[in-house]
């Protein structure tokens, strides 16, 4: 089954969504589903024109289509469990919390903490994420903790915060503290980024660019040769954070 | 008529041994206080009745039209925010959150310009603090990290640390050691026993690096870590470690640079490290009056210290997401209540110019640079001169405000508990 939800022209455009309701197998069952916008609550069909085609027996058999005016829509995939999202433009915060299984496809930028928690399945940004991008939510002691989040363009400030498993992956830039208290899981990062992994205690971060402002408490204890982008890079590797007892892993690419 | 024991309503410090001469509705002296107390008490510029635009310049209204279009508004905005309060005491802060839970509005108090990533820190790691007076009567080494208290809060040195004398610390200036940290060397630096020039953002670094020096790895430290040498590093952890009962204040030095809270948490966890030799503490220097208090009454009603969405009915909190600054910026909400704060002179510009697109409402005693983004002003008591309510020490020690005279302005709660009436009879049962 594929349900087409485009949005519909509002008048007061700014003001935000929160439609966690959006997942697949809430379509499945055909519930009245509402979202809101501000402190009102609304029927589906009040913000977005829908149009379904063809029968799903089971979640995974469903595809939601996002278009229009997206980027204001935010926990789009909120403990998603199957089934497939394809966001046409940009989105809102929050999209994929908590998600265990399916897939997320963002052909435009995400906004603010893009899988937060997540625990498994796949989310695919093909233009920038903003901060938080698979981090935690405040306070929580671990962040995304299993499934791949893959950025094609830059990410912002504290990515993978409390990074505690899966893998994540930036192509472009990070910004300030990429994988800071990152305590498992896996962090790539392909292009710069500035303080790396700040009072990290386990987990693997790997950067591809250059990284500012390296941090003092981490232990250079050799080199070792990594693949990304089809090429094998020589990299310093690191441990720490030392200010923490920290036991992970920093390689950083010799340029 | 000399009044004593009084409270003075700017800073957090809350100083309560002024003493100020009263003449019917006029403040004539004030004894003790600092430059920015005698201007509090002294000031006299506040805005007669309440004011409107109306297309061509202010007009002059009753309280009643006031409030009433003031309900009317918020009443029909779909993301109200209700923002401010650090500047008026708990009890009219109170009212404000149950207003804003009827309205399905969000509120937000001043944290979200100044501590509010110290409070990010403490949920994150917890937060060994202590009150003023333990630091008074015991601390015998001092930090003031990223502030400068001599221009901000200028009787905190003569009332708890450096020239107090405590009943454990007979001759302060003498016993106790001080070291400030920050960017540019400040008045208060002029004093300082260890004074640290940090270049600005190098704040984790250090603090990094003391935590792995105070745990015994002082050979993994580099020759400079943020413009500060090795040598002073090292120095100034032997003094951190040399300390019977130390006391960390920390500023905005800290909270507004990059890292924000990730500073904060370093340096809590900094303070942990050295209790583990000896005992720290650690404490914000809070501006606002009762920043503090707003922080402790959001809390116990909604289980959030600031930034709280009750768009859904329910509290939801996310500071970057539900912060003030962060709404404003993009645009979002559609009607504005300022209590007790400024916006227009703290935030910024993008923010500034959502205010003055929006209907923004004013309740202040003065003039200020918020009126000019307002569409409605309603002028008030000021809490501790015509007013009286509670208000919390920076530490968190809650002291009642004194009213002085009884003047002819309502206070915040009064015009709080109208609003809130009509609020509740427009929304139905």
């Amino acid at each position: 089954m594929r349900v087409i939800l485009r949005t519909k022209p509002r008048k007061k455009p700014f003001i935000p969504i929160e439609a966690e309701a959006i997942i697949p197998q809430n379509f499945l069952r055909k519930n009245d589903i509402t979202v809101y916008e501000g402190n009102k609550e609304r029927k589906l069909d009040e913000i977005f024109y829908i149009t379904t085609e063809g029968p799903a027996v089971s979640p995974d058999q469903v595809e939601i289509v996002l278009s229009g005016e997206t980027g204001r829509i935010k926990r789009v995939g909120e403990y998603m469990n199957a089934g497939r999202i394809v966001i046409e433009g940009d989105i809102g915060m929050h999209c994929g919390n908590f998600m265990s299984a399916g897939e997320i496809i963002i052909k435009g930028n995400a906004d603010a903490w893009l899988g937060r928690e997540m625990r498994g399945g796949i989310i695919r940004c093909e233009g920038n994420a903003s901060h938080y991008c698979a981090a935690g939510y405040r306070g929580e002691k671990r962040g995304m903790r299993g499934g791949i989040v893959q950025v094609m363009g830059n990410a912002g400030d504290f990515t993978a915060e409390y990074l505690s498993g899966g893998e994540v992956t930036i192509h472009g830039d990070c910004g300030d503290l990429p994988g800071v208290e990152m305590r498992g899981g896996t962090l790539i990062i392909g292009g710069n980024c500035r303080r790396p992994c700040g009072n990290m205690t386990g987990g693997i971060c790997m950067i591809f660019g250059k990284a500012d402002a390296m941090l003092p408490t981490f232990r250079n204890t050799g080199s070792e040769e990594k693949e990304y982008g089809g090429h094998h890079h020589r990299m310093t590797m690191y441990r720490g954070d030392i200010a923490n007892r920290g036991k992970g892993t920093l390689l950083v690419k010799i340029n | 008529m000399k009044i004593e024991d009084v409270v003075c309503t700017f800073c957090g410090c809350l100083c309560d041994d002024l003493v100020v001469e009263v003449d019917g509705r006029r403040v004539v002296s004030v004894e003790n206080g600092c430059t920015l107390a005698n201007e509090k008490f002294m000031g006299d510029h506040r805005l007669q009745s309440p004011i409107r635009r109306n297309g061509k310049g202010w007009e002059h209204i009753s309280y009643d039209d006031a409030i009433r279009e003031t309900a009317e508004i918020l009443c029909d905005a779909d993301r109200p925010i209700l923002y401010g309060w650090s500047g008026t005491h708990g009890e009219a802060q109170s009212i404000g959150i149950h207003l804003a839970e009827l309205l399905g509005a969000l509120v937000d108090n001043t944290s979200t310009v100044c501590h509010g990533p110290s409070i990010l820190a403490i949920q994150e790691v917890g937060h060994p603090g202590c009150t003023l007076g333990q630091v008074k009567n015991r601390a015998d080494v001092v930090v003031y990290w990223g502030t400068n208290p001599i221009d901000a809060h200028p009787r905190h040195m003569s009332r708890y640390t450096t020239f107090a004398d405590g009943f454990f610390l007979k001759e302060a200036f003498r016993d106790r050691r001080l070291i400030v940290v920050d960017v540019r060397k400040t008045e208060s630096a002029n004093i300082a026993d260890e004074f640290i020039t940090i270049e600005p953002g190098g704040d984790y670094a250090v603090l990094s690096a003391l935590r792995a020096i105070v745990r015994g790895k002082r050979e993994i430290i580099p020759p400079s870590v943020s413009g500060v040498s090795r040598e002073q590093l090292f120095r100034v952890a032997d003094l951190l470690l040399s300390a019977k009962f130390g006391a960390i204040f920390f500023g905005l030095g800290l909270t507004m640079s990059p890292g924000k809270y990730k500073n904060v948490r370093n340096a809590i966890e900094l303070t942990e490290e050295l209790s583990r030799h000896t005992k720290y503490t650690i404490s914000p220097m809070r501006g606002h009056w009762n920043v503090y208090g707003s922080n402790e009454v959001f809390t116990w009603i909604t289980g959030y210290p600031y930034a709280v969405d009750f768009a859904r009915g329910i509290a939801f909190y996310n500071p970057g997401e539900t912060t003030s600054v962060d709404v404003l910026r993009r645009k979002e909400c559609d009607a504005c209540l300022v209590v007790g704060s400024d916006p227009g002179a703290h935030f910024p510009k993008a923010c500034a110019e959502h205010l003055a697109r929006i209907p923004t409402i004013q309740i202040d005693p003065h003039t200020n640079a918020t009126t000019h983004l307002s569409r409605i002003q309603i002028p008030v008591a000021v809490t501790g001169i015509d007013a009286e309510g509670t208000a919390y020490r920076m530490d968190g020690v809650p002291i009642r405000t004194r009213m002085l005279f009884k003047g002819e302005y309502p206070s915040d709660t009064e015009i709080l508990e109208r609003l809130y009436t009509l609020v509740k009879e427009a929304k139905g049962p």
